[in-house]
């Protein structure tokens, strides 16, 4: 392990507290107000986490913005600042910031001059709420003089390393010139051009060089200034201000958030003053504590004796172990209830390239115990068959439960939702809960990555065209608030996803005289009310009257049907009208096995997935029909049209005598595969074809048979739609 | 005798962080994310100093303390609280609780392993 390891899980941990943040931000605005503690305190945590373990590797970028983030955090936890929307929005803006600052700090090593910028102008907005609670107004207009102390919440005591100062304000300390009022220079014309740029906290007159009377020239300046300056402006602006009186003045800016050692090099500077008295008006300005200041002043005598060596971390030893004081028994039953959640996500983190490596080498060993049980057969060996097949039982239980080890809870896919649709529901005016339900329902962590592009689309197609506006609904009678559900549950070896949304529902004549229109239904065809609603999710098709930026440009959901299919899966749809329509996606539980029927065509093996067959017939070529290049036979009275197996794919060899069809249907297809043999069921294990082979059609993977021999897995539905497109092409000829 | 530190904390880069400059000396480090795994993970075998942080889920790094306290067999096992938070409450509450001492965050590793040296020696 090194240090670069720990950055590593240092990114990864970033953006687990980040999105868990982001959670508890959107539950703020669900809850009950007893439960409001707890989350903020959650919210707070994870802020913290990512400053504080940010600090542990020096990356400023994320540190300095996260630190006010969780400062206002802090003063929201104590009740000083209280909770509206229009914060809770404020802070999910710093949370997909923060994520930016990560994202960019692991890509380049350092943030970017725009994020710089974006973090200088969140800092300003959350700054309105830090004063809010200081219960400081705005407006320090006026004479600089009268400006407000700010009471700092938050100081770092006695930490002895070289800190920031908890100093959300620019430094500045001005020192005027003797010669500026010869110079025509006006000092509080200065200090008046400050509020152009920001707001002056605090300001402390330093009248120390006054002379006597006797003395005194009133042509002579002898004006000192100490500023605490809140603003977003860069250093070399507020350089700039003072431009005119740089050269004969002595001017310190210090920039929020400055280093102690900061502090310490201008009051080192500050030679004219002795370091106590400069030290005091820090203070006094508010710009340090006294306790960093001590800490400071410390640091400084420190470094000149020890050769600038800084002391180790704080240690506070104490004399005796005193015994704990007694936790009350309400403190011990809370734990205990913590328990028990810990106990359900006591869990181990896996790198999820070894979790494959090791489903891929299992999967290998069911396939080499298979063959091996195959070479016991041929022996016939009776002791050796029986322990073989003792050890293949084994095998194919590990390989479950290897497989069962990348299942994952979809419920961190489902919550990504909230955002959208709080932002959806904001974009579009309209009020939206989301319910979800069924979020431990467990799937393969390959499915889960695929099935976000999807949800997404459903989600937003949904909440834009599911749902009525709120006068609709007013006008229908229906409560204001739509809800858009997410759910999910197994079914017999698949897994069920919901979309849902209690709106409109969908009009099948409506439907149907559109996809008349766009010719992807013929004029006299006709449908059942499955496959009308079906139509939505075809390439083009689109109800939608208006085209909005959100959805309905019968882009996406075309993307969904797309991408189910590429998992094996399959959809359906629901609805009624008024009441709202379901949209469900049915999916094998993983993508790595799927039951086969394996065929033989010459001396090859080819497998067709178990659950697009539909029956097997015997072939006979007299039968058969051709017209315009395909073939046709009649299944009991249909028109199966027939895909030949061996001409299809150019296999070599003898043709035998008999002949089977397999009956496979797929996107509502009936079509009859010809094959020289039938061989049985078989559950195997995809492999994925090499990257030369992406663009084959008709072949969705590979397979290695117990006997070693790669088998093929047909791509029925790409082989069903090659059917389809000829005929249509055939029969606009 | 090779000497065991736990430290518990949320984080597991800090936790790396703390495994990286105790490890070279020749300290066994056991990790646990929370005050629960923590107290789960005494049980497993002896640990001769606790490095844990103050702010946590499920289980704050107080009450962990108080819990740790309260075992005869970790009773006097030296605890260092480890928190960038500065409340002076919470220090005092610590130290009240039998913390021996105090680390804030960010420390470099060598003022984790002198503070750890200091207590375990």
């Amino acid at each position: 392990m090194s240090m670069e390891a720990a950055l590593q899980t240092y990114f990864t941990e970033a953006r687990e507290m980040l999105e868990d943040m982001e959670a508890q931000l959107l539950e703020i605005e669900h809850q009950d107000a007893d439960a409001l503690p707890e989350t903020l305190n959650a919210i707070f945590r994870a802020a913290h986490t990512v400053k504080g373990s940010a600090s542990l590797f020096g990356l400023d970028g994320i540190v300095d913005f996260t630190h006010v983030v969780e400062n206002l955090l802090d003063r929201m936890r104590d009740g000083d600042v209280g909770v509206s929307p229009e914060l809770v929005s404020l802070l999910l803006r710093c949370q997909d910031h923060i994520a930016t600052l990560v994202d960019e700090t692991e890509a380049d090593g350092e943030v970017s001059e725009d994020s710089r910028i974006l973090s200088r102008a969140l800092i300003v907005e959350l700054g309105a709420y830090l004063d809010e609670g200081a219960g400081s107004a705005s407006d320090t207009s006026g004479l600089p003089a009268a400006g407000k102390e700010v009471e700092q919440a938050h100081d770092y005591p006695e930490d002895e390393n070289d800190d920031t100062v908890d100093n959300d304000c620019w430094h500045i300390s001005l020192r005027f010139g003797r010669n500026s009022f010869r110079d025509g220079m006006d000092p509080i014309s200065f200090l008046r051009f400050l509020e152009n740029i920001g707001t002056v906290r605090h300001i402390l007159i330093l009248d120390d060089w006054l002379p006597d009377l006797a003395d005194y020239d009133p042509e002579d300046c002898y004006l000192g200034f100490e500023i605490r300056f809140m603003s977003s402006a860069t250093k070399k602006e507020i350089e700039d201000v003072f431009e005119f009186i740089r050269e004969d003045s002595d001017i310190h800016i210090l920039a929020p958030y400055s280093r102690l050692s900061d502090y310490i090099d201008l009051i080192e500077s500050m030679s004219e003053e002795s370091d106590r008295r400069i030290g005091e008006i820090l203070i006094e300005c508010g710009a340090l504590t006294e306790a960093e200041l001590a800490k400071a002043l410390a640091l400084q005598a420190a470094a000149e004796e020890a050769d600038q060596s800084r002391r180790l971390g704080e240690i506070v030893a104490q004399d005796d172990d005193r015994l704990t004081p007694v936790v009350d028994a309400a403190a011990q039953k809370q734990t205990q209830m913590r328990d028990a959640i810990n106990r359900k996500q006591k869990s181990l983190r896996v790198d999820a390239d070894k979790l494959d490596h090791l489903i891929n080498l299992v999967g290998e060993l069911v396939t080499a115990g298979a063959g091996t049980f195959l070479q016991a057969q041929i022996l016939g060996n009776a002791e050796l068959i029986e322990s073989m097949s003792k050890l293949n039982d084994l095998l194919e239980e590990m390989r479950d439960a290897s497989l069962k080890l990348r299942m994952v809870a979809i419920g961190a896919t489902f919550s990504k939702f909230q955002r959208v649709v709080r932002d959806m529901a904001a974009d579009l005016d309209k009020e939206v809960d989301l319910a979800i339900t069924g979020a431990d329902t467990e799937l393969d962590k390959s499915v889960v990555e695929k099935i976000g592009d999807p949800l997404m689309h459903l989600v937003r197609n949904a909440v834009d065209h599911g749902l009525e506006s709120s006068a609709e609904r007013e006008a229908a009678g229906k409560p204001l608030t739509g809800t858009i559900s997410l759910n999910a549950y197994h079914d017999s070896g698949n897994i069920v996803i919901e979309v849902g949304d209690d709106g409109r529902g969908l009009d099948p004549d409506k439907i149907l005289a559109k996809a008349r229109e766009k010719g992807l239904v013929g004029e006299d065809q006709q449908l059942s009310r499955a496959e009308i609603f079906d139509l939505i999710l075809r390439p083009g098709f689109s109800t939608a009257e208006q085209v909005s930026n959100i959805s309905g440009r019968g882009v996406g959901m075309d993307v969904v049907r797309r991408n189910v299919i590429e998992m094996r899966g399959r959809t359906e749809i629901d609805s009624a009208p008024g009441e709202g329509t379901t949209i469900r996606i049915i999916l094998p539980l993983t993508l790595a096995i799927i039951d086969g029927f394996v065929v033989g065509v010459g001396k090859a093996a080819f497998v067709v997935p178990l659950d697009v067959v539909q029956e097997c017939v015997e072939f006979s070529e007299v039968d058969q029909t051709e017209r315009d290049g395909q073939t046709y036979i009649n299944l009991r009275g249909n028109v199966l049209p027939l895909v030949n197996i061996r001409h299809r794919f150019g296999v070599q060899g003898e043709r035998p005598k008999r002949r089977s069809v397999v009956v496979v249907k797929a996107e509502g297809q009936s079509v009859g595969l010809v094959v020289d043999r039938l061989m049985g069921e078989f559950q195997t294990v995809i492999k994925p074809l090499g990257p030369v082979f992406t663009g084959l059609s008709g072949i969705s993977g590979s397979t290695i048979m117990g006997s070693g021999e790669v088998a093929l897995i047909l791509d029925v539905q790409g082989l069903v739609q090659q059917i389809t497109r000829g005929e249509r092409t055939a029969a606009n000829h | 005798m090779e000497k065991t530190v736990m430290i518990v904390d949320d984080s597991a880069s800090l936790r790396q962080l703390v495994v990286l400059a105790l490890k070279d000396s020749g300290y066994r480090v056991v990790e646990a994310c929370d005050g629960v795994d923590g107290l789960s993970k005494l049980d497993a075998g002896r640990v001769h100093l606790i490095i844990s942080d103050v702010n946590m889920p499920n289980m704050d790094g107080l009450t962990f303390l108080k819990e740790v306290k309260k075992r005869p067999d970790t009773r006097f096992t030296p605890v260092i609280m480890l928190t960038t938070e500065s409340a002076a409450d919470k220090k005092d509450e610590g130290r009240a609780a039998g913390a021996k001492a105090w680390v804030v965050k960010p420390f470099q590793p060598q003022q984790m392993l002198a503070a750890v040296n200091k207590l375990i020696q």
